[in-house]
């Protein structure tokens, strides 16, 4: 009770709470971009890819290797951002073709049991490459320090992920309502079957779809990397965050990743304060909640 | 053949190929060697650790074996993985004790295996050597003579640091520890020593983020309303990585003071770079400290000397971590407990630990104490800078001796006591 | 199984712990355990078609539950570890009540949800579970202390156990599960109370869950939290992937193929272990859907034809 009354007596501070508010909105940004991939590749192929998780470490320590061997120029920093989450796609695509496509038509159980196999062997693979020590990288210059929000610093990096965030949403609202690919990419979550019958290269688009999913998921690993240490152990702490963000926006909701997003990153932060001996479960507790009031997630629709 | 048949066949098979399966031969090997069980966590998250711990034991283990073994036997030392879980490693140690008949159990690096093996030691009387983990629970609490813990644990760096901390004219004192046994026990020590030193100090805010946290926004929030001047953490590793990341660009570090024992090591100082938490206070091993080298002659030969051997091992990081010197040390204080009972057998060396003695190593004097059959090494204190490149190092290092700091034979006692009347109940 | 085969098997059973050193012994106990909660764990997914990734949580219910009512209550082993499972299974009914009214996904992540909720119960409540310290010198009474009598009360308990949940697939509740497994708007339609049996099925696997876990809780010699963590519940997805969903003795032949594999290479390459066993296990998908028992019986079946 004694860390309830001491984090939370500045319930009336307004600024501070608007810092607290914008930190939370910078976890939900990074949660929406690890968590949008999972649910894409969902919806449309309709298999849960545990090697999510996996995937945003590899986008992380990419981005360690490539800072570390480019040439020491601020510039590059931000060419390392490109070309990671491009390498986590290139090995979504490898992994897509060489085995997913080999078990579209099994039950979903064992497609599940697959990406988790994944997750050994891209976890191990991390280890003997990188190693066992913790990476970090460095914030770029430009955004290393702290601007002033009515007059509490907050970190100019996160201004950045509050901005691209939204960018990448905008994006890809424009991709999937506004582009030919996108409007394939819906009718496969609603029939794959008839959009085959239709002509349409299913298999290609699968491809396509998984490989966009890894890429958004090494972004987010990319972008996360200068705010949190670089190491073993992120994939399963970023996946089980990014299932459960999934599983309460609905699975393959698009939309439901997004306010589902911003519903944890939120209530997290602020949870946090509120409750701090229930910290560790907290994330769970919101998902069951929402499960026993909602079965398929807040947008989510019943599996077939 | 017919099938069912077959498959039964297959199976027998099977179980029969179990009963061939024990470790190969090692009728060649003469003398007989002293086998050691190690069991600590060598997959996953604490490689960064127990890598460089192996390396430093492996290192110590030829030196002993090339200067003639102890008692004309070689050194060896059978490792196993826990995979970080208690139940892994008790099973590890039945196997160890079991199959590979070893003469004594040592390892672990999470407290809540130690405990296990510990307990298992104790149940089976078999003598178990605690290397890398760190609770006091271990020796003092839950202590008894089947375990000896051969590098310091939570309370003696912590005391150290309290003791700094003591010195500082800061009397509102915040903590952010993560929220698991040992978090606990490091704020315990910490607050409960400084508080003893220095009356007048006040805890204003305690922080408890889960254990591998990655977002630490909100206690950074808290704590900038805290009002404290000083901040102790006991986060570690890649937790603390993050957390000073984070907290930095929030300007934490020039409203109070971080006392973090962790976070003067390299493994947590190089990651963070130029984004290290200047002016922190640490108790870390810094090896390559010129001062540490004129008070300690030896140190500079050692480090080379590893860092040559890591290096040709394969470790990607060579320099020799905290973790180095306490394989290495575990591995010639176990080596020289059974040189002194003159025996491997268990009542003979628990004898000679209960007596207790002391060992120079290249970092300082090591007493192993008799009462609870605890290490006391050397401790350091340390402040974090950047040197000339941004690189980040820790400098004014302070050496105080374990056996300053550390509880009492007779605050052991009745922690003893206090544990044994809760379990009675 | 013919009579024949039951009686080979008995016998291997009975003779093997004799015959081999006590470490294999110790192996052995473990293999019936792991296969005991394996199989609770297939009742609910291979027979009733519902994955759960929080099945954990009943495995350390029900060794929580031992350990406590011999440590703080003073119960004898034998009564405790008779509690331990209706402990566990009260948690079921509690959690399943939510968990069934989902499906796949949905279901297997409140399930999940739950366990981790078990879990931060156990790590949070010291004063009651010890915390992350868990509870420890939970022994068996010195007459089943040794390897090889703990080995063959394993073996008569969760022989026993098994027989009753064979029983139990082989019931008219049996194939009423499978039923809903095939077609649940079906089986509603023929009558079957799909919620209620659903519900059944997950006390009961529930059930069997929490007695193998209070049987490892003596097995182990101590408790922790981490029994009730996500990898724990990994653990019979995995092992009754290798042995194969469909049949009931697939868990068991996972249990005995996969500690056969972790005691070859986990202990040689620590560090390469997962590598290993995360190749197996995407192998095992591409090519042997069946599993293990798979393997075996398309042989036979193969042998069979020829003649």
């Amino acid at each position: 009770m004694d860390a309830v009354t001491s984090l939370f007596p500045w319930i009336t501070n307004g600024p501070l709470i608007v810092v607290q508010v914008m930190s939370g909105l910078s976890v939900a940004m990074f949660l929406f971009l690890v968590s949008v991939g999972m649910s894409l590749i969902f919806g449309v192929t309709r298999i849960v890819n545990l090697a999510h998780g996996s995937f945003y470490m590899v986008g992380a320590y990419l981005m360690v290797t490539l800072v570390e061997t480019l040439p020491a120029h601020q510039a590059m920093f931000w060419v390392a951002l490109v070309l990671a989450p491009l390498g986590v796609g290139l090995l979504g695509g490898v992994i897509e073709v060489t085995l997913l496509r080999r078990i579209y038509h099994r039950e979903p159980l064992l497609q599940l049991i697959l990406t988790f196999g994944l997750i050994l062997v891209i976890g191990t693979l991390v280890l003997l490459v990188w190693g066992p020590d913790n990476k970090s990288v460095a914030r770029p210059d430009a955004l290393a320090g702290s601007v002033r929000i009515f007059g509490q610093p907050f970190p100019s990096y996160y201004l950045l992920v509050l901005g691209l965030a939204p960018v990448v949403a905008i994006a890809l609202w424009i991709v999937f309502y506004r582009t030919r690919w996108g409007m394939l990419i819906r009718a496969a979550t609603v029939d794959r079957e008839m959009l085959g019958a239709l002509g349409v290269d299913v298999a290609t688009l699968y491809t396509q779809v998984f490989i966009f999913g890894s890429w958004l998921a090494g972004l987010g690993g990319a972008l996360s990397a200068p705010t949190v240490a670089v190491a073993l152990g992120m994939d399963s702490d970023v996946l089980t965050t990014a299932f459960v963000v999934v599983v309460i926006g609905g699975l393959g909701s698009f939309a439901g990743s997004f306010i589902s997003a911003l519903l944890v990153g939120e209530l997290q932060s602020f949870g946090i304060l509120v409750f701090p001996a229930v910290s560790i479960v907290l994330l769970f507790a919101i998902m069951a909640v929402v499960l026993i009031v909602r079965p398929w997630g807040l947008l989510g629709r019943p599996e077939e | 053949m017919r099938p069912r048949l077959r498959s039964t066949l297959a199976g027998i098979g099977v179980v029969a190929l179990l009963g061939v399966l024990p470790g190969p031969d090692r009728a060649g090997a003469q003398p007989k060697p002293i086998k050691i069980g190690e069991i600590n966590s060598y997959s996953g998250v604490a490689t960064v650790y127990t890598f460089p711990y192996k390396e430093g034991l492996a290192l110590a283990t030829k030196e002993i074996n090339d200067a003639g073994g102890v008692l004309g036997r070689p050194l060896e030392f059978i490792h196993r993985d826990d995979k970080l879980k208690p139940d892994e490693a008790v099973k590890a140690a039945r196997e160890l004790v079991l199959q590979d008949k070893v003469d004594f159990l040592a390892g672990c690096i999470s407290s809540s295996v130690g405990l296990a093996i510990s307990a298992y030691a104790k149940d089976t009387k078999i003598l178990y050597f605690a290397t890398h983990c760190q609770t006091s629970r271990l020796t003092w609490d839950d202590g008894h003579r089947y375990i000896a813990h051969t590098t310091n644990n939570v309370n003696q760096y912590v005391r150290v640091a309290a003791k700094k901390a003591a010195t500082l004219p800061i009397k509102k004192w915040a903590n952010i520890s993560p929220d698991y046994e040992y978090g606990h026990n490091m704020w315990e020590e910490f607050s409960t020593y400084l508080k003893k030193l220095k009356p007048d100090v006040e805890f204003v805010q305690l922080n408890w983020p889960k254990l591998g946290e990655s977002d630490h926004s909100s206690y950074i929030t808290a704590l900038l309303q805290s009002g404290a001047e000083g901040l102790f953490s006991s986060v570690w590793g890649a937790q603390s990585i993050a957390f000073v990341k984070q907290a930095r660009p929030f300007g934490l570090f020039e409203k109070m003071r971080l006392v973090a024992p962790s976070v003067g090591n390299p493994d947590e100082l190089d990651p963070l770079g130029k984004e290290a938490p200047v002016g922190a206070i640490a108790t870390p091993f810094a090896w390559y400290d010129a001062g540490l080298h004129k008070r300690h002659p030896k140190l500079e030969a050692w480090t080379k000397k590893y860092t040559e051997w890591a290096t040709a091992k394969g470790l990607k990081d060579p320099q020799p971590k905290l973790g180095a010197s306490w394989g290495y040390a575990s591995a010639y204080i176990i080596a020289e407990a059974i040189k002194r009972a003159k025996s491997t057998d268990t009542e003979k060396v628990i004898g000679v630990l209960s007596e207790g003695f002391e060992m120079d190593f290249p970092w300082g004097t090591v007493v192993m104490r008799g009462c609870d059959q605890q290490a006391l090494p050397p401790q350091w204190l340390g402040v974090v800078k950047l040197d000339a490149q941004g690189k980040p190092f820790a400098t004014d290092i302070e050496e105080i001796q374990g056996k300053e700091v550390a509880r009492s034979c007779e605050e052991v006692k009745d922690l003893r006591a206090a544990a044994a009347a809760k379990q009675k109940k | 199984m013919t009579s024949v085969r039951w009686l080979v098997a008995l016998a291997l059973l009975l003779v093997l712990p004799l015959v081999l050193p006590s470490f294999l012994v110790v192996v052995m106990t473990e293999i019936a355990i792991v296969a005991l909660f394996a199989t609770a764990f297939n009742l609910l997914m291979g027979f009733g078609g519902m994955v759960s990734f929080g099945h954990a949580a009943y495995f350390a219910l029900g060794a929580y539950a031992a350990a406590l009512l011999v440590k703080q209550a003073a119960w004898p082993m034998p009564l405790a570890l008779a509690t331990a499972p209706f402990v566990a299974a009260a948690g079921a009914l509690f959690f399943g009540f939510f968990i069934v009214r989902l499906t796949q996904t949905y279901f297997a992540m409140l399930s999940l949800a739950f366990a981790q909720i078990v879990f931060t119960v156990l790590f949070k409540w010291k004063t009651l579970t010890g915390g992350d310290d868990g509870i420890l010198n939970v022994w068996p009474p010195p007459a089943l202390k040794s390897p090889l009598a703990y080995c063959y009360f394993t073996f008569a308990v969760a022989g026993l156990a098994m027989l009753a949940l064979r029983a139990i697939v082989d019931s008219p509740f049996g194939y009423a599960l499978r039923a809903i497994r095939e077609n649940p708007r079906r089986a509603r339609f023929i009558g079957v109370n799909v919620r209620r049996h659903q519900l059944f099925a997950f006390v009961l696997s529930g059930f069997f869950s929490g007695l193998a876990g209070g049987l490892f809780a003596f097995f182990n010699g101590s408790v922790f939290p981490d029994f009730a963590y996500l990898n724990k519940s990994f653990e019979p997805l995995v092992v009754v992937l290798l042995g194969g969903i469909q049949s009931f003795f697939g868990p068991l032949a996972g249990a005995v193929g996969f500690k056969i594999l972790e005691t070859f290479i986990a202990r040689q390459w620590p560090v390469y272990w997962p590598l290993f066993l995360g190749s197996a296990v995407v192998l095992v998908v591409v090519a042997l859907p069946q599993g293990f028992v798979g393997l075996l019986q398309r042989r036979s079946w193969r042998i069979r034809a020829a003649r």
